[in-house]
């Protein structure tokens, strides 16, 4: 189990969590939905190391991410997946793939390739296993970056809108991939903008505003008029994501994070 | 007394055992310059202002100090208080030292030019700090960093010409014996000449070499 409880974490003067409190069970898909800038990224940096909080406490399966030995246990943990993939450019996609399993887990290396190559084949790039990162399309890259994080055997796989930087085939082909994952029960945290997308494969949808969690429900009843829906924040975000093309040559600045209030 | 090479020919095995001991020291100081360097360049990069401050020191200091005076700092002042260490092994440390400040600044900047993102990778995934430098930071730094480092290298072999004022016969002190039984600097720094080209062609050519193999497949960063 991921446990955020009573998060807060500031940049300089503004606030960008603010008394956070979720909890993430196995076998749970939870998708975290909100506005640019509410804080989404911030709170998954924040279960994998890469922030400190300044308040409250994160911990997956009870060891404390803000302890040295606790995050390095933490980390084995759960795995993350990029936006932009941040696949190690000079190392193949079998390289990057089996570096954490032999490097962090000390696992032979004859065992790691072959399970590196069989999850390789299993998003379909079997015959790419030997190509560096420039060599493949956004897609191959992200699939890649799926690879590398499952080959930890994580319990928790963390994604940060791992398809926004992919062109909308490129991004069919990685939603089918989690959705397979979703499937087998898989546990996610997932921060997307992919609204019909998460409604699909997730058990829970959170929506985030200006740090604070506004809601937190079953995907059935979030999506619902007496539910999600009948928050007035988030019926205007999902309309205005569910038309983004339309909207955005109309508004004349970016007002995504500051309008609400 | 026109140009003839020939008059050298007696002299050519003691040229070559000059030229032998600079390729030899220019073999170790290139090294430890490269050890030096990225041991500086990972300290002034790390998160430790203790240890940063430390590089700065390093890297200032030695880029500020003739290689002269370092050189004979550390062949005639050491010995002074009882450190007695011989002229090769003394030429090879001074320029390890001397390079590894330059190669540092080279490093530094291809450590600072690595996507943070692809570090950030590294580390959630649980690789330690040393291996991620190791693994990753390094060889994706080394990518843009060989070239300029290959300037630091060439410059090393250059200077190694200095040994040859702490009694060192390599090539630049083989040659000053060479001239003075013949009579012949023309000839002999001719050769010199010849031979200092050669071995920085050398350089050039294998950090080419390196260059292009370190950067195969990656069209972009
Ligand atoms: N390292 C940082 N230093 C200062 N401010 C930061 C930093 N990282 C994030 N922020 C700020 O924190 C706020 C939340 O950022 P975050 O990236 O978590 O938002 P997000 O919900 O992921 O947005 P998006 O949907 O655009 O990815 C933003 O206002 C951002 O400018
Ligand atoms: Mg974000």
């Amino acid at each position: 189990m991921i446990a955020i409880e009573k998060v807060g974490k500031n940049f300089g003067s503004t606030t960008v969590l603010d008394g956070v409190e979720l909890a993430i069970a196995p076998g749970e898909v939870v998708s975290i939905l909100g506005a640019s800038g509410s804080g989404k990224s911030t709170l998954i940096r924040c279960i994998n190391g890469l922030e400190t909080v300044d308040a409250g406490r994160i911990t997956v399966d009870g060891f404390d991410v803000a302890e040295k030995a606790g995050l390095a246990e933490a980390r084995r943990r759960s795995a993350t997946v990029f936006q932009l993939f941040n696949l190690y450019p000079h190392m193949t996609a079998l390289e990057n793939v089996m570096l954490a399993p032999t490097m962090v887990l000390k696992r032979p290396r004859a065992e790691v390739e072959a399970e590196a190559r069989a999850l390789l084949e299993r998003v379909g790039l079997a015959a790419r296993a030997e190509a560096y990162p420039a060599q493949l399309s956004g897609g191959q890259r992200q699939r890649v970056g799926i690879c590398r994080a499952l080959a930890m055997k994580p319990r928790y796989l963390l994604l940060d809108e791992v398809t926004s930087a992919l062109d909308p085939e490129m991004t069919a082909e990685v939603l089918a991939i989690l959705a397979q994952l979703a499937r087998e029960g898989t546990t996610m945290l997932f921060v997307t903008h992919e609204i019909e997308f998460a409604r699909r494969i997730s058990t829970r949808v959170v929506f985030l505003e200006k740090g604070r969690i506004e809601v937190n429900l079953p995907t059935a009843e979030f999506f619902s008029e007496a539910g999600g829906l009948a928050n007035p924040r988030i019926a205007r975000f999902l309309s205005r994501m569910a038309a983004p093309e339309a909207a955005a040559p109309l508004s004349p600045a970016p007002t995504d994070a500051h309008e609400a209030s | 007394m026109a140009f003839d090479l020939t008059v050298l020919v007696p002299y050519l095995g003691q040229l070559a055992d000059g030229a032998l001991l600079t390729a030899e020291a220019c073999f170790f100081a290139v090294l430890g310059s490269f050890v030096c360097g990225t041991l500086a360049a990972f300290a002034a990069t790390s998160a430790e202002p203790g240890l940063r401050r430390i590089a700065g020191a390093y890297t200032g200091l030695f880029r500020n100090i003739p290689f002269i005076v370092q050189l004979f700092f550390f062949y005639f002042g050491l010995p002074e208080i009882g450190l007695y260490i011989d002229a090769f092994t003394t030429g090879c440390i001074a320029l390890s030292i001397a390079g590894g400040a330059y190669a540092a600044d080279v490093l530094r900047a291809g450590i600072l030019s690595v996507d943070p993102g692809v570090v950030e990778a590294a580390k959630v995934s649980g690789l330690t700090r040393l291996a991620t430098f190791r693994l990753i930071v390094l060889p994706i730094a080394l990518r843009a960093s060989v070239r300029p480092l290959g300037s630091v290298f060439i410059n090393l072999i250059l200077t190694s010409s200095i040994l040859s004022t702490i009694t060192l016969n390599e090539l630049t002190g083989a040659a000053k014996i060479v001239a003075s039984t013949t009579f012949r600097p023309f000839e002999v720094y001719f050769v010199l000449l010849v031979v200092y080209a050669g071995l920085t062609y050398l350089m050039s050519l294998a950090i080419s070499l390196l260059h292009r193999r370190l950067n195969r497949y990656m069209a972009e960063g």
